[in-house]
């Protein structure tokens, strides 16, 4: 390198690094052709992982970058890992919000982290659209609205479709209960029985996260003669559910199960699904190849990120997010986001049942199945299941 | 209620296996290997990951999966045996909980996260007499924790090899100084302890949560069983681990109890330890 170069090189460092300053402005709000600071939280490491949605957010974000952006404005989409962990995620939300000024957080997916800052985000007047809302904190707050059904609606939903569709009695409730949870899922229950006039044959909240052998709640339910079992389990333990009823030669139970069950993976691990493995899937179901799904199905795979409902939620909270973006007039800070997030005119999308507005509940799954020795899922419906209809 | 007990035997048969395993570690080579679970989980999901990746055939990718974890078990005892081979049993102890973590961290890495998708060796129910089921698994590991406790007694007792074992857990500086190569006999139990325990895991894997975490931290009951033996008697180990799971199945279909469920090792180990220091004095026992 010669000497002249190298000076026009330091010049432009020098100058960049002063753009770089100005732009780290608070607020977000840096001047004219500044990134736009989008966050999120998730849980990426740990016991639980939900990384999927973030990364589906994140390549929504690039494909609008580099159609152009807005006006020329790029998003600065940063997301951090929580490790499931309470104080990292106070202070990722902390990072976000108040050091990188993020106008809002968008595709989160995390096991604790709407709960635990909730409080904060309404300090701070910031609204967050998690690509998945996993904990009840993510459906109890005012500045926080998930692209998803969440594990609450979804149980009235399966319950719905046990009791009303399949027109089973006898459904009994195993609970895997984390943190707060137990209130939240009891008055899911109650909605049903509002809805229905049924009731539970008995719920049991005992049933404990990532156990080794579930034979003795599986037993326990076919002495007290259940039909059918509602549980809300993660992938693993549903897993372990159901390979315990095929031990004990259980094969005309129906289950009725949860979204986070929904994955070719567990499909793959099944092979006798008793009376069938029914779920009300949160968004239009993936493993059937449809127009429906062909947009965000082709982005996920030039990425390489896994095809799953959690992707399906990042993918839609990124959607939205764009387009109340881009129907902002004048300034994008923190206050005008909000505002937008919070005036926004419902956007309907073929991939969910309910048309998304912020502060709005969806209340809609998909109902698939999971037949005996088909290692696939198929829909057993040709429209959402709506709660209440 | 019965039903309930019997449906806690297959959980107590591996615990008894793994407990077994343990008690032997503990008597011959002096440790409390807090990896033993671990080992038989990675071999687990070697095998499968042989069978779904490269195609072979269930047999053989089980075997090589066995080996894996025996190879495993047999690197963890090379340590042990090379560098902590004058250490005290807590140390010895100690250092098997960086393979513990290490394999749980392997397994995430090269297999994901997610549970695996094992083909059943054995599956369904085997028998059932008055409206009580016995699982086909349940059969195999109490068969296989009865079998493993009695052929490692009569190795012990009547072979040559079970001879100098015992040696050198007993007078290790005498049985050297006799010429009994320790090093090479303390790794092939190593070795064998995780053939055993790959065998029991993946008896057992298909008909339960088989991710890794839950796997490897099997050897809390296992511990908890091979307690009853005070870590020395294979016996008892055996009954230990049958009643913990017994237990487990019966406190899961009372509802008043079936919170204790979840830290029923736990409550086991506390029990024990407080009745096998009731005649402990405080001075003496500190």
């Amino acid at each position: 390198m010669n000497k002249r170069a190298s000076g026009t090189a330091a010049l432009i460092a020098v100058a960049a690094l002063t753009l770089a300053g100005c732009a780290g402005g608070d607020e977000g709000s840096g001047g004219e052709g500044a990134p736009i600071v989008v966050g999120s939280v998730n849980t990426i490491s740990g016991p639980a992982t939900f990384p999927e949605a973030s990364l589906a957010a994140a390549a929504v974000f690039d494909a609008f970058n580099e159609a152009g952006g807005l006006d020329g404005r790029k998003i600065d989409y940063k997301t951090l890992d929580d490790k499931g962990d309470p104080a990292t995620a106070t202070a990722s939300a902390r990072e976000l919000v108040g050091s990188d000024g993020a106008v809002a957080l968008v595709g989160s997916a995390s096991l604790i982290e709407c709960e635990i800052n909730a409080k904060y985000y309404e300090q701070e007047g910031i609204l967050s659209m998690p690509g998945i809302g996993v904990d009840t904190g993510c459906f109890a707050s005012d500045n926080i609205s998930p692209a998803n059904v969440g594990p609450f609606n979804d149980m009235t939903l399966t319950l719905q479709y046990g009791s009303e569709v399949l027109g089973l009695d006898d459904i009994c409730i195993l609970l895997e209960i984390a943190g707060s949870t137990r209130p939240t899922y009891q008055a899911a229950i109650d909605k049903w029985t509002e809805i229905t006039g049924k009731e539970p044959k008995y719920v049991d909240d005992t049933v404990p996260y990532g156990a080794s052998d579930y034979t003795p709640y599986i037993v326990k339910a076919r002495d007290q003669g259940c039909k059918a079992l509602a549980i809300n389990p993660v992938e693993p333990d549903a897993i372990g559910q159901v390979k315990a009823a095929n031990a004990q030669g259980w094969d005309d139970v129906t289950w009725l199960y949860l979204t986070s069950v929904y994955s070719e993976n567990f499909a793959d691990a099944i092979d006798n699904a008793g009376a069938g493995i029914y779920v009300p899937a949160e968004f239009y179901p993936f493993t059937d190849d449809n127009e429906i799904n062909a947009d965000w199905r082709e982005l996920m795979e030039a990425n390489d990120i896994p095809l799953t409902s959690f992707s399906q939620g990042g993918y839609l909270a990124a959607k939205y997010f764009i387009e109340v973006l881009e129907g902002i007039d004048g300034d994008i800070t923190r206050e005008s986001v909000s505002e937008a997030l919070q005036s926004m005119e419902p956007i309907e999308n073929p991939m969910v049942g309910t048309p998304y507005a912020f502060g709005t509940q969806n209340t809609a799954g998909w109902p698939i199945i999971l037949k005996s020795g088909t290692n696939a899922w198929e829909k057993v419906a040709e429209d959402w299941l709506r709660i209440g209809e | 209620m019965l039903q309930g007990a019997i449906a806690g035997l297959a959980a107590g048969g591996l615990y008894a296996v793994l407990g077994v395993c343990l008690t032997l570690m503990s008597r011959l080579v002096r440790v409390v290997n807090f990896a033993q679970a671990a080992t038989g989980m990675f071999g687990a999901f070697t095998a499968v990951w042989f069978v779904r990746e490269i195609g072979l055939p269930i047999w053989l990718g089980s075997v090589l999966g066995v080996l894996v974890a025996g190879l495993l078990a047999a690197a963890i005892g090379f340590i042990a045996a090379t560098w902590l081979s004058e250490a005290s049993t807590t140390t010895r102890s100690a250092m098997t909980v960086g393979p513990l973590l290490l394999l749980i961290s392997m397994s995430f890495i090269l297999f994901g996260n997610k549970p695996q998708p094992f083909t059943p060796i054995i599956a369904g129910p085997a028998f059932a007499f008055g409206g009580v089921v016995i699982s086909q698994v349940t059969v195999a590991t109490v068969a296989m924790a009865i079998v493993t406790a009695i052929v490692v007694r009569i190795v012990l007792r009547r072979t040559r090899v079970g001879t100098q074992l015992r040696a050198l857990s007993e007078r290790p500086t005498t049985a050297e100084l006799l010429g009994i190569r320790s090093r090479p006999l303390s790794i092939a139990v190593w070795f064998v302890t995780g053939v055993i325990s790959a065998i029991a895991i993946m008896i057992v894997a298909p008909s339960q949560s088989n991710d890794a975490t839950s796997l490897s931290m099997l050897i809390v009951p296992a511990a908890a069983a091979a307690l009853l033996g005070g870590f020395r008697r294979l016996d008892l180990a055996v009954v230990g681990g049958v009643v913990l799971g017994v237990l487990g199945g019966l406190v899961a279909q009372i509802d008043e109890v079936a919170l204790v469920r979840n830290f029923l090792p736990f409550l086991f180990i506390v029990v024990l330890l407080l009745w096998t220091q009731r005649k402990e004095v405080w001075d003496a026992a500190r």
